[in-house]
């Protein structure tokens, strides 16, 4: 079974931990926390009277307001196979105006240890989740974060991290991914395409295998005035734009997608509590992709609608490695 | 300042008698004006800075440094520049650094030593555009100066040390006490000649019965003397009525006292206004920002020196409220209510005392509940078509007096115009203003000016606080922050500010969450399907039946260090107005480039909030206070004034680089 988590706008709502954090720091608790207080939020609500009386026939016997918030089916949503985590209402309009108003900028991170194999597949559920959610035929910017590259700006060569994640990207299949996106771009789904933490010897070596071009190249920078030379003028000439992020590379990782999920205190109640109890989903769980999208304001600057989406494989549903 | 009408002014008592006339008039050109506009919808972010100047002349011979009255000459000469550059034939802007760049704009300002430069053309949010705010403002000083003499430059100082002193601290010269300002310390020379200026002053002077009255304590040092008598006040004046004020008790002791607009009004501030997507959201920044006044004040805090001598507050703000205090005896409460119709708490040039937003996050108990209005203006505006807040906020600004009125504006009313509404909007000096869009310009949207902070000595820091603020309005209208706190706490904030070094050793009042836990816009609705999906929508989570009772307005704020409130809370409950913006940044597509300059920026805001680096104001107390001719009497005699202006132009230029003077303002460290 497919596990669909999403935070729903974060940049509304009154969600403090979205801030409270080190900023400065590259992280993921943005994403964990903005997730854990949607399915909080979630979890708290209490189906008035009205809303229940059309019979939906969810609430499993529960009476009106006293029903259990660890049964998930009250505020999950099952569709076609996915369990919505929380349920999403994508008739709710996703932008305030029209769409030539916005810049949308979507980010996807391939999460590391999945197969390179299973991503074009992803990429398309990826992006069609965000179209869906913000009500839009097409984005601007899909910037690509392959697991495994750090980017390292004090000697400029973007270092495969092999230990971190058991395998490096290997080069060929970044390739290969990028014939998706180009696909996609060619279908004008995607305005412009970018990649995240290449050094200058990764793009020269990656620019002659693209038919289109990445137009950005995200980096993360501890000291963002510290930037290789090289890198700097290879992206001019290149006419590649260097945007600067503060994204986690391993943003989530298993043990921490068991934690939001699992039946314990922090977790959401989702999952079984022992391989043998019926108090939620059984087997494993692995965490496929995420993806962040943000809709700004052109002329104004105003982030309106920030937000990510989460796929996890759950249970008899795990595919086996190739 | 505004436009500057040509006619044939008003003297006061003829003025008094038309105030009413023009009060009407100008209520009726809002209300057609905000019918016309109110509906403008999205208008892009635009947004300027205005930098203002002293004209600083040195004598290297003399030793000394005096401000240069040259305003309309310069002016004059940079006309014919711009003149040029239209026509395009100018070399300015030969090396290409300001290519696409229109010239700066340079305007008069009350101080006939005085100018004021914005940018060409305004900025927008595109980050390129913040890019150029500082090396613009580099360009505008340098064409200011290639305008003047040899000897004389910019400085950002907010006030001249010596301004007002018995030596000759003017060029030319001429001797103090004229009949518009009457002060026993200024010439009328020394205000812009045009005829608006002298009559402002004037009629400031008769509407209030006296002259202005300004009393700064003084910075007491081993040497002063207690208790202080200001040494240069005459008590032998016999020239104007007015020289009796000083008999009459108008100085206090252990103060320095001042008596003319030009004291107040010949200090340059630092403003910015933006241009909100429509008016909604223009009336929302006007109450967000608020808060955000005393706080800016204080950390650009830049002014330890009045009439030669140190003063025990860091700020001009209240010297110009003084300057500018039109309020008569009775206003003021000092006589019982006879002739005006009620006593005014605050100056024209004071903290702002309304909120405006039409926000379901605005609880009554933020708003004064003793704020000044007029019922019958109200009663137009709202009769009118306008909504309460809006009409209050108008009502309240529409019970001063106009100052100065034309003869010729009066013939006929003429709803096109806005001349009679801007006629009290414009001399209504608050620390912010909520401008409508101009009534002839269809392009110009709703506006909102932050009028708070000090001018700093460098365009770096001018460039740092101005795009500081521009990212917390996009913070702001991104996060959905909620600021508010009672308006009183902000006008008690304003004078916090006031004190020595308050940046790091007052406490200031400020929102403990700005996070907002308001319902989203969309009501939340049910698909028809019956499916388990539509059990919960997600928008059902943000209408919580019933809502909370909100709890007692006391504890939604504390008193914070202006560190917790621009760096956080150490123990993480306020999140801080710079981890915010970075927040904000975070979040959109920013190029490495334009994230450097920016966290530079931020940097300087940053360790000026928690003491690394110091503020304007304490790098001249301590200039003064080590220099060899400094005897700890609180005295800034002309030598050190002009060693100090010396150092001004040096760090303008050097901006603390290798260990250069000023180095504690910009750098933190020597090397």
């Amino acid at each position: 079974m497919k596990l669909i988590l999403s935070t729903s706008n974060i940049m509304q709502g009154g969600r403090p931990s979205v801030i409270r954090q080190p900023l400065t720091q590259k992280s993921n608790v943005e994403l964990i926390t903005s997730l854990r207080s949607n399915f909080l939020a979630h979890q708290h609500i209490e189906p008035t009277n009205g809303s229940q009386a059309n019979g939906n026939g969810v609430s499993n016997g529960h009476t009106n307001g006293s029903h259990s918030t660890k049964d998930h089916r009250n505020w999950t949503g099952e569709q076609n196979g996915a369990l919505y985590i929380p349920a999403i209402d994508f008739s709710q309009p996703g932008l305030a105006e029209e769409r030539s108003q916005y810049d949308i900028t979507v980010k996807l991170f391939y999460l590391p240890g999945i197969p390179a194999s299973r991503r074009c597949a992803h990429t398309r559920e990826a992006i069609d989740l965000v179209l869906k959610e913000l009500h839009v035929e097409s984005i601007d910017l899909l910037i690509v974060s392959f697991p495994g590259i750090l980017f390292d700006a004090d000697d400029d060569s973007d270092e495969e991290d092999a230990t971190a994640t058991g395998e490096p990207d290997d080069f060929d299949s970044m390739v290969q991914t990028w014939r998706t996106l180009e696909s996609l771009h060619e279908q004008g789904m995607i305005a412009q395409l970018g990649v995240a933490e290449f050094g200058s010897e990764r793009l020269a070596r990656f620019l002659p295998h693209t038919k289109v071009k990445p137009s950005v190249d995200q980096i993360n920078l501890k000291d963002c005035c510290v930037v290789p030379k090289s890198l700097i003028l290879y992206a001019k000439q290149e006419k590649i734009q260097l945007l600067t992020h503060n994204d986690c590379n391993d943003i989530l990782p298993v043990g921490m997608t068991r934690e939001l999920l699992g039946p314990t205190d922090k977790g959401a109640g989702i999952l079984a509590s022992a391989p043998e109890a019926n108090d939620g989903i059984q087997g494993d769980v692995e965490p496929q992709w995420v993806v962040k999208y943000t809709a700004v304001v052109k002329d104004r600057g105003v982030v309106e609608n920030k937000g990510y989406f989460a796929l996890a494989d759950v249970g008899t549903c795990v595919k086996s490695r190739p | 300042m505004g436009l500057l009408a040509l006619g044939t002014p008003l003297e006061w008592p003829e003025a008094k008698k038309r105030a009413q006339q023009v009060r009407e008039w100008g209520i009726e050109q809002l209300l057609a004006n905000w019918r016309r506009a109110r509906g403008k919808e999205r208008d892009v972010l635009l947004w300027g800075d205005e930098v203002e100047y002293l004209v600083v002349s040195l004598d290297d011979a003399a030793k000394k440094a005096r401000l240069s009255l040259a305003q309309a000459e310069i002016l004059k000469s940079l006309a014919r520049d711009e003149a040029l550059w239209q026509a395009g034939s100018s070399e300015n802007d030969a090396n290409g650094e300001h290519a696409g760049e229109d010239p700066p704009h340079f305007h008069p300002e009350f101080g006939r030593f005085m100018l004021e430069a914005t940018p060409g053309s305004p900025w927008g949010i595109g980050f390129k555009d913040l890019l150029k705010v500082e090396s613009n403002m580099k360009w505008r000083r340098e064409v200011a100066k290639a305008h003047m003499a040899p000897n004389e430059s910019p400085i950002t100082l907010t006030t001249f040390p010596r301004l007002g002193t018995k030596d000759d601290y003017i060029q030319p010269y001429y001797p103090p006490s004229g009949p518009a300002l009457r002060s026993q310390f200024v010439p009328d020379e020394i205000a812009n000649p045009h005829i608006r200026f002298p009559t402002l002053a004037a009629n400031i002077r008769s509407r209030r019965g006296r002259k202005v009255e300004l009393n700064v304590p003084i910075f007491k040092d081993q040497n002063t003397p207690s208790p202080f008598k200001d040494p240069t006040v005459n008590y032998d004046l016999h020239l104007w009525p007015e020289d009796d004020d000083v008999r009459n008790g108008a100085v206090k002791d252990d103060h320095v006292y001042m008596d003319a607009m030009a004291f107040g009004m010949g200090s340059c501030c630092l403003q910015i206004t933006f241009q909100a997507k429509n008016m909604t959201e223009g009336r929302r920044l006007y109450d967000q920002l608020s808060p955000l006044g005393p706080i800016l004040l204080a950390l650009t805090a830049a002014t330890p020196i009045y009439k030669g001598f140190l003063v025990d507050t860091d700020v001009r703000w209240n010297q110009i409220s003084g300057a500018v205090d039109d309020r008569t005896p009775e206003e003021l409460g000092e006589a019982p209510l006879k002739n005006d119709r009620w006593r005014i708490p605050k100056s024209r040039y004071a903290s702002n005392s309304t909120y405006i937003s039409e926000d379901p996050r605005l609880r009554k108990e933020y708003l004064d509940p003793d704020l000044v209005v007029d019922h019958d203006i109200k009663k137009r505006l709202m009769d009118g078509g306008m909504d309460d807040l809006l009409a209050t906020h108008f009502a309240h600004l529409f019970i001063r007096d106009p100052l100065v009125i034309f003869s010729e504006d009066l013939e006929e009313l003429d709803l096109s115009k806005g001349d009679h509404f801007e006629n009290l909007q414009s001399t209504n000096w608050q620390h912010m203003r909520f401008k409508p869009p101009p009534s002839d310009k269809d392009d110009i949207g709703w506006r909102v000016e932050f009028r708070s902070m000090e001018i700093q000595i460098t365009d770096f820091e001018n460039a740092a606080f101005s795009i500081f603020i521009v990212l917390i309005t996009r913070a702001i209208l991104s996060f959905d922050l909620n600021f508010y706190i009672p308006i009183q706490r902000t006008t008690e904030n304003m004078e916090t500010a006031h004190a020595r070094n308050a940046v790091l050793d007052q406490k200031f009042y400020f929102r403990k969450d700005p996070f907002s836990a308001r319902a989203p816009k969309a009501p939340a609705q049910q698909s028809s399907d019956g499916s388990t999906f539509s059990s919960t929508t997600s928008s059902a989570i943000n209408t919580p039946p019933p809502s909370p009772p909100l709890g007692p307005v006391e504890v939604e704020y504390e008193l914070m260090t202006i560190s917790d409130i621009v760096n956080g809370c150490t123990d993480g409950s306020f999140p801080g107005l710079i981890p915010l913006v970075e927040s904000y940044l975070n979040s959109v597509n920013v190029d490495v480039e334009t994230r450097c300059f920016l966290a530079s920026y931020l940097d300087l805001i940053r360790k000026r909030a928690d003491g690394t680096l110091w503020t304007g104001a304490r790098w001249i107390r301590e200039f003064v206070a080590k220099h060899p001719s400094y005897k700890q009497d609180s005295v800034v005699s002309e030598e050190i004034t002009y060693d100090l202006i010396k150092a001004v132009n040096e760090v303008t230029t050097k901006e603390g680089r290798n260990g250069s003077v000023g180095w504690e303002l910009l750098r933190g460290k020597k090397n």
